[in-house]
This record gives C-alpha cells, sequence and structure tokens, in this order.
C-alpha cells in the first residue's frame, strides 16, 4: 500500500495534531493507530504548566530536565488556546490551576517553587487563605494558601479529539486501525509493518507515546519510552463553581470540573497495566486514596456520587520530550511527550511538522534531540 | 400504624409504612421527578435502582433514588436539579464503623438463586453472609411486600423461602450496596453510608436480571417504566402505577402484570405482545407443556384471566413510539398488515426481555459467551456453577435469563460446591438437581420461542439510545461515521454509556450496533468494559471504606 507522503505511527493527540499541519502544508498524510488502549483517549484534560508535585516526588533525578522545560509547558498551554481557536469549542478555560498547601511548610514549599518557575518565566503568584477564598470558596478549611499559576487550565479531551478526527477527514488524513510492529527506513522512504498491512511513505513520523521506542527499535537507537499506567475518576455533574485546575503542594491529587459539570479526579494513582490489548486494570486503594483526598481537600464535593473510574497512560522517558530526526534513519522523525502528553500534544507535534516540512519550529527543538540517547549496537 | 408525611417540593405528601418514595410520589399521583440536563422531565422507570432516572433531593442531599429509599416522615424531598449546587461550607460526615467480613461463602443478591444458595451452603456447615441491595429480601421475581400477608402464591413461596434462609441460620443484610469488586476477591459495599468490605473464601454471585426496554421515541417520557416496575409498585408497595395502563413487549411477565394490575384495580386498556400467538405454533407449545406442565398452566390461566376480563391481548403487536397527550401517554403501535392504532393511557409498561446483572463477573474476568438465541452473554460455568475464576460462581439470571425455578436449582448446587470448596461438606450428589436443571432449561428455551425477545435494529433517529446522556441513535450513528471503531470509541465519541446509568440500558444497544456496522460477530469484547464503580458510589462511602481499609491495614 503506497500511503503518500507521511505515515503518522499513533492517532492520538500528537499525531493527529501533526497530521492536521502536514496536511494543511499540502502533504498526503495516513495515519495509523492501533485504535486500543492509550493515553489521549483516556486522557482527563489537564493542561499543566507548573511543576508537579507528583513527578518531583517520583522522579527525583529528572525534575531538572522538567524545570528546563517549563517554558515548553506554558507555550504548549498557550498553544492549546490557539488550536481551540481554529477547532471550535473543547471547552477549554485557562483561569489558571491551584496548588494547595495545609500548613507553613508547604507555603514555604510553593513560595520556593513559585519563585524557580517565575524565573522561568511563568505567570504565578501566592495567595493567602482570604486571597483563596475569593475565587474558591470551596476548599476545606485545613488549606492556608495556595500557589496559582495562571498559565494553567484544563479542556475536554473528548471534544478535543473529536473535533482533531473530523479537522483531520476534512483535510483528507486518512486513518488506519492497525498495530505497528516494526519500522524500517531507507533511501526512498520508510515501511511500517503492521499486523493488518504494510504501508510505505517518503517520510513517518512516530508519535506512538510509550510505545515509540519499540516501534524504532529496528532503528538505531534505544528510546527509553515507558508507559505509567493511572487512575482517574469522575462524578455526576453539578453546578459549575471549579473554575480551576486545583493541585496539592505534596500530594497527587488533580481535580477540575467539566463545563458539562462532572468533577474529574486524577493525580496520578497508579493503575495496574495488563498489556496492549486491554485497558489497564482499576486499583481498590488508588480509587479510595485518590477520591478520600480530594473530598479532604474539596469537602464541597462530598454529596456528589463517583459515577465511573478509568485509567490511562501516561508517557515518560526521561523527562525531556523526545522530537527530531534519527539519526540513523532520518526519515524518521519522533514526536513524543516527556510528561503530560496531553498538554504539551500540539506543540510537540507542531515542532515535528515543522522539521518535517522544513520550516522553523514553533520552538527550539535541539534540547529535545533522540540523538541523546545511547546508540543500539548491532 | 401511623401514616408517614413528608414533602415534595413543598407540598404534603402522604405514605404508607415500608413504601418507598416512588411509590408514595406515584400515588400521589406525581411522575416527574427529576429534570435533564437538556431540561426534560424523568421519573421512575426500572424501579430497581438501575436506571437511575428517579433521582430525587431528599433533604439537601442530591440524587438520591426514589425506588430504593424508603419514605420517612419529615422528609423534604425535592425535584432533582440536573446541576444541584456545590456547598461551600459542607462538612465531610464523620465516618460510621465500617464491618469488615470474611465470610465462607458470601452470596450477592437475595433472590432465587442466592437464598438457595444460602440455604444450601448453610446446611452444609459454611459461614455464609448473603446481602442484597432491597431492605427486603426475595429478589425481583418473589417481589416481597414492604408489609402485610403474601399477595398470592408466588409471594408465599418466597416469603416461605426467605424464611428458610433466615431459619438457616445465614446472615441476610439487606439495603447493601456493593460498589465495588477487585480481584482476590475485594468486595466494597455501602449500608446506609457505613461501608462493608468483604475478603470471602468464595463467593456466589445471584445478582439477577434487569429489563431490556423497547427503545422508541418517548420512552423516557415519565410514565413509561418497566413492566417490572410496574409490578414492584403494586406487589412490594400496593400503589398502581397508574388508572390506566398499558402493557407492551414480549414475554410471560407482561401478561402476568397485566392480569396483577387488573386484579388491583387498574384498567389494562391493552396488552400488546410482540409475537405471533402461540395457539398458532401448537408443536413449540407442546414441547413446552411436556417440560413443565405446571408452568404451562399458570401461563395458560393467565392469559384466560385477562380474557374473562375483557382484556384484549394483540399479538404481533409493537410500540412504535409514546408521546406526551394532556396529561396523559399516547402510544403508537403498528400492528398486523401495516396497521397502526394509536392508545391512551395513564403509563405505558414495557418489557422485551431481560439483561443480565453480570457487572461483578465480568468485573473478576469470569469468561463468556454470547448467546444469539437470548441476545446476551452467558457466563461459563462449570456443573457446579462456578466460574472461569476458581472460588467465583454464579447463579440465576446473571448468569444469562433462565428463570426462578432453574435459579434456585443452581443455587442449591453452587451452594453445596462453594460450602465443600470451604472444607464443608462433600458438594457431591448433584446429579438429582442437575437433571432438574436440563429440564427447566428446556421449558426455558421452548418458552421463549414462543415470545420475541430478539431486539430489533433501532430505525428512527430521533430515539434516545442513551437515556442518562441523552444521545440519540442519529447522533450515535454520526459518531461512527466520523470516526469508526469498537464501541469504546463510540462512548468516547458520543458519551453514549457515559451517565449515572453506567450504560446498562444503551450498552446492549450500542455492542449490537457497532457490531452490525463492522460485521463482526457479538462477543463478550462487544459490550462497554466493565468498570467500577458497579453502581454510582458517594464520596461519603468511599471515605467510609478508605477509613476502614486503612485501620485493617
Amino acid at each position: 500500500m503506497q500511503t503518500g507522503d507521511v505515515l503518522v505511527i499513533g492517532g492520538g493527540v500528537i499525531g493527529l495534531v501533526a497530521a492536521m499541519e502536514l496536511a494543511e502544508a499540502g502533504a498526503r498524510v495516513t495515519v495509523v493507530d492501533a485504535g486500543e488502549n492509550a493515553g489521549s483517549t483516556a486522557n482527563a484534560g489537564s493542561l499543566h504548566v507548573q511543576m508537579q508535585s507528583r513527578f518531583i516526588r517520583l522522579f527525583p533525578d529528572l525534575a531538572p530536565n522538567v524545570e528546563a522545560a517549563l517554558p515548553l509547558y506554558r507555550q504548549a498551554a498557550r498553544l492549546w488556546a490557539d488550536l481551540e481557536a481554529r477547532l471550535g469549542p473543547c471547552d477549554l478555560v485557562r483561569k489558571g490551576g491551584l496548588m494547595l498547601a495545609e500548613g507553613a511548610a508547604q507555603m514555604a514549599f510553593l513560595e520556593a517553587k513559585a519563585k524557580r518557575e517565575a524565573a522561568k518565566g511563568l505567570d504565578v503568584e501566592m495567595l493567602d487563605r482570604a486571597a483563596l477564598d475569593r475565587i474558591a470558596p470551596w476548599v476545606g478549611p485545613q488549606i492556608v494558601g495556595a500557589e496559582l499559576c495562571r498559565d494553567e487550565g484544563k479542556l475536554n479531551p473528548l471534544l478535543a479529539n473529536s473535533k482533531l478526527i473530523a479537522r483531520c477527514a476534512a483535510l483528507g488524513v486518512v486513518r488506519v486501525t492497525d498495530r505497528i510492529a516494526q519500522l524500517e527506513a531507507g533511501r526512498e522512504g520508510v515501511t511500517a509493518t503492521g499486523e493488518r498491512g504494510v504501508y510505505r511513505a517518503a517520510e513517518a513520523v512516530v508519535a506512538a507515546a510509550w510505545g515509540s521506542g519499540d516501534v524504532v527499535r529496528g532503528l538505531g537507537l534505544s528510546l527509553p519510552t515507558r508507559a505509567e499506567p493511572l487512575h482517574m475518576n469522575i462524578t455526576e455533574a453539578s453546578a459549575y463553581e471549579v473554575q480551576h485546575l486545583v493541585q496539592h503542594a505534596e500530594r497527587s491529587i488533580t481535580l477540575k470540573q467539566f463545563r458539562t459539570g462532572q468533577i474529574v479526579i486524577g493525580g496520578g494513582w497508579p493503575a495496574t497495566d495488563r498489556g496492549p490489548r486491554t485497558v489497564p486494570a482499576v486499583r481498590a486503594e488508588s480509587l479510595l486514596g485518590n477520591v478520600a483526598l480530594a473530598a479532604r481537600l474539596v469537602p464541597a464535593i462530598g454529596r456528589l456520587r463517583v459515577i465511573r473510574t478509568w485509567a490511562g497512560m501516561n508517557t515518560t522517558a526521561d523527562g525531556a520530550s523526545i522530537i527530531g530526526r534519527l539519526p540513523d534513519a532520518p526519515r524518521v522523525t519522533m514526536a513524543v511527550p516527556g510528561d503530560a502528553g496531553y498538554t504539551l500534544g500540539p506543540l510537540v507535534a507542531g515542532m515535528a511538522a515543522a522539521l518535517v516540512l522544513g520550516r522553523t519550529p514553533p520552538a527550539d527543538p535541539a534540547p529535545f534531540a533522540p540523538s541523546r540517547f545511547a546508540t543500539l549496537s548491532a | 400504624m401511623t401514616e408517614t408525611r413528608f414533602t415534595f417540593d413543598g407540598q404534603p405528601v402522604a405514605a404508607r409504612p415500608g413504601q418507598s418514595l416512588a411509590a408514595a410520589l406515584t400515588e400521589a399521583g406525581h411522575r416527574a421527578f427529576r429534570r435533564t440536563a437538556k431540561d426534560a422531565h424523568r421519573g421512575m422507570f426500572c424501579g430497581m435502582g438501575v436506571c437511575q432516572d428517579c433521582l430525587v433531593t431528599v433533604d439537601g442531599v442530591p440524587n438520591r433514588r426514589a425506588c430504593m429509599t424508603k419514605a420517612e416522615t419529615g422528609q423534604r424531598v425535592e425535584t432533582q436539579a440536573a446541576f444541584p449546587r456545590l456547598d461551600a461550607n459542607a462538612v465531610l460526615p464523620d465516618p460510621t464503623p465500617a464491618r469488615i467480613v470474611s465470610p465462607d461463602v458470601l452470596v450477592i443478591g437475595g433472590g432465587a438463586g442466592g437464598l438457595s444458595a444460602a440455604i444450601a451452603a448453610r446446611s452444609a456447615g459454611a459461614d455464609v453472609l448473603v446481602i442484597d441491595e432491597r431492605r427486603v429480601g426475595g429478589g425481583q421475581y418473589y417481589k416481597q411486600a414492604a408489609g402485610g400477608a403474601p399477595l398470592d402464591a408466588q409471594q408465599a413461596e418466597g416469603a416461605a423461602l426467605l424464611e428458610a434462609a433466615q431459619a438457616s441460620g445465614a446472615e441476610i443484610l439487606g439495603g447493601v450496596e456493593i460498589w465495588g469488586a477487585f480481584d482476590g476477591p475485594l468486595f466494597l459495599a455501602e449500608v446506609d453510608g457505613a461501608a462493608l468490605i468483604a475478603r470471602p473464601k468464595t463467593v456466589i454471585v445471584a445478582t439477577g436480571a434487569y429489563e431490556r426496554p423497547a427503545m422508541v421515541p418517548g420512552w423516557t417520557l415519565p410514565g413509561v417504566m418497566t413492566t417490572g416496575a410496574a409490578q414492584t409498585l403494586w406487589r412490594s408497595y400496593r400503589t398502581l402505577p397508574g388508572r390506566r395502563v398499558v402493557v407492551c413487549g414480549s414475554g410471560p411477565l407482561n401478561l402476568q402484570v397485566a392480569l396483577e394490575l387488573a386484579e388491583g384495580g387498574a384498567e389494562v386498556a391493552l396488552v400488546a405482545e410482540a409475537a405471533p400467538s402461540p395457539f398458532g405454533r401448537p408443536l413449540r407449545a407442546a414441547r413446552m407443556a411436556a417440560a413443565d406442565p405446571g408452568l404451562t398452566l399458570k401461563g395458560l390461566s393467565m392469559i384466560r384471566g385477562l380474557r374473562r376480563r375483557g382484556i384484549s391481548v394483540r399479538n404481533a403487536t409493537r410500540l412504535v413510539s409514546v408521546e406526551e397527550a394532556d396529561g396523559a401517554l399516547r402510544a403508537r403501535f403498528a400492528a398486523p398488515g401495516g396497521q397502526e392504532m394509536a392508545v391512551e393511557t395513564d403509563v405505558l409498561c414495557m418489557n422485551t426481555g431481560f439483561e443480565p446483572q453480570n457487572e461483578i463477573l465480568r468485573l473478576l474476568g469470569a469468561g463468556m459467551r454470547y448467546d444469539a438465541a437470548f441476545a446476551q452473554l452467558r457466563c461459563i460455568r462449570s456443573h457446579g456453577m462456578e466460574t472461569t475464576v476458581p472460588g467465583v460462581f454464579a447463579v440465576g439470571d446473571c448468569a444469562g435469563l433462565g428463570g426462578a425455578p432453574a435459579a434456585r436449582i443452581e443455587g442449591r448446587i453452587a451452594g453445596r460446591v462453594a460450602a465443600a470448596r470451604t472444607g464443608h461438606g462433600d458438594g457431591y450428589d448433584l446429579f438429582g438437581d442437575q437433571r432438574e436443571l436440563a429440564r427447566h432449561r428446556r421449558f426455558q428455551r421452548h418458552l421463549w420461542h414462543l415470545h420475541d425477545i430478539e431486539p430489533r435494529p433501532l430505525d428512527d433517529p430521533a430515539t434516545l439510545i442513551c437515556r442518562c446522556e441523552e444521545i440519540t441513535l442519529g447522533e450515535a450513528l454520526a459518531g461512527y461515521e466520523e470516526n469508526p471503531g469498537h464501541v469504546g470509541t463510540l462512548k468516547r465519541g458520543t458519551r453514549i454509556g457515559m451517565g449515572r446509568c453506567q450504560g446498562r440500558y444503551c450498552g446492549p444497544a450500542a455492542a449490537r450496533l457497532i457490531a452490525a456496522a463492522n460485521g463482526e460477530a457479538m462477543n463478550d469484547r462487544s459490550f462497554f468494559a466493565p468498570r467500577v464503580p458497579i453502581k454510582p458510589v458517594s464520596i461519603a462511602a468511599i471515605l467510609a471504606a478508605q477509613d476502614a481499609l486503612d485501620a485493617d491495614g
């Protein structure tokens, strides 16, 4: 099957935005997606910018990479607003994110963090309880203050995914459901072998999230992409009153309200990976711990019911994104986020698409070059 | 006994002791209980805690199911708004002490199958706990009265079974909402806001079935309810669903409930049965009679009873649509030969078969196969009723429709085998039960062949397919066209199945839609992936469970 100018492997937010940008530039694009358990389709819609305590705690050695990338996150959240303007409403709200503190020690931690973030150009401010009450009166009495990061926001990923799919279809992007097992690159082009077909194109963009390392295994580099299965919960709808993305200075939590009223609770509680063919399993202790923490921070949700839980995959490698052509296979361009892939999605995709098109990327891709990883010995 | 009095939107409502809010409100002439996000009215539909459409606010607590909540004096009941306010001054309730149990045999569901299983397991010497969502056990077939003497032989039989289960020494706990099932197995449940945590040695799932609706335009209007919901109103609470009633769909429950409501004083304007008359198919009827003469006679006497009362039973007649008409409903039917008819009624009851409540089994990973004749999943089981997950048993309709008599036998078998697994009794001598079970299954097969429960492909694009999220067939088809894939793709693209009932009504319909569109055979993966919570769970109950598990280590 001759699939055209560019083959995009992975049909999540990054693959779709990349396909959209390439197609808008006139390329013939095919997107191949496994159509099963994934990150973008299970995403909960936080637009993360400030450093997440979860990441700092879980991967302390990777924190410097995240800090270096802060301007990238800020730019990515802005790009989402541009993207929404092109796609139509995705219930995007950029009122900012609150990181709540319980006690003086946590306030001090947030103050130090806010200084580091401000130095990287983030729009952050420390709020005492009185200031917090003016914008978030629903937090629990034990909350003494918060860091507000105005760059943060939220959106409804189901709407965004649907709009992207529709936009790609309108641009003539071909979408195929298949799982790519192998990618080869030669002088003439690339050949991807799936379970149902073989796909050839002049170039490939690999946007297969945690599966990206496996896809390019034969192309000379060992990319340490890995899946982090995460737990999420959603309540029934209430009146729309929580406008901010809510996090905590120390503990793993994100809480936000969709414009449709449901409250989504997540923030990095683990789920159990059951392999690529089925959805990750929800763990009782994650459900209980995550929701109980949310209710203690925001007691106002205590009368609602949780109606659904699910789990999806976050992708990490070394904390930074992997963007750029493979040194030994320049017809293959990587587009893998370092963390918070949905937030970074449009920017990572925009950078990869620009590299393929020979245009100036929206941000400097040099720090994210795949060449930083070890070469596989033949 | 003194009368119970509460208010509904400020108006006084009287209730009899033991009545549910839904029954008391129905008796007082209220049909609409909540407003949806699209500002439609909804009322009681399933009457058994499944559909989540009869929600009301009780004493400021939103989203309580009127069908599962007992009317109490002094309650302030209000129409449920689509978007209740968050209370900025809310204080989390102090957690009530939780109960942590690890019985030899946990029986989930106190109906025909569950109670029989409990008696058998307890008689063998096992320590048994039965939990049931309803406060009064007996299940949907035996439907016990909230008070008073049994109405008839069926209710008396249930009362006797319940009494035998209590006498066996098994503990029977009502009002338990089981919401979490995890590997182990570990079960998390809520009892009046307190947590119940169960780590049983074996579990017998006996969660029964719920009713398959006729999805037509208007099927979500207040006053349209399942036949079982109307039956619960009458048998459990002595409340007629309305003055004038129409019953439609297919199967013996419709005939039985039509007769019961008529005997109770309702005017039954029409019973529409989708299948042609059984008298036109004598061979099939004779086979059914041979398998179980007693039950066949019972069915015949129901038909005679309806005729004696002059109630019209029209065969080969299907519901087409429902609309509101001057405070009542107008139901349109298609009859043989392209004939159309419209009937005005207060209440339209519908049952077009049953869907197994297999959520717990699927969550625990029990293997399923698709049964095309009943258009549903059947749980794969050993002769001892054990599923493909060791120590997890399934009995009765939750494993695939089989009827109450079969459920009782399956319960007896599973109870003994599960008890033996925990070192009580030998679990042998199942031969007699197996033979009787085979006979009941034969009867069921012939019985349902005389009815027509094969789901029809939906055709009117205006039909709501997802009650909760208010998604029409047209929107579902457009979603599929835009992003073809599996049923999960459709869910994420259109929000079908994302509401409070968790896809119990739209799920099977969406699965059939996708299978047809993709040209695939139906199987376990055609349906939505199973998820916790099994039923919406209050955050207060989650807090209580978390406290208890933390303390338990």
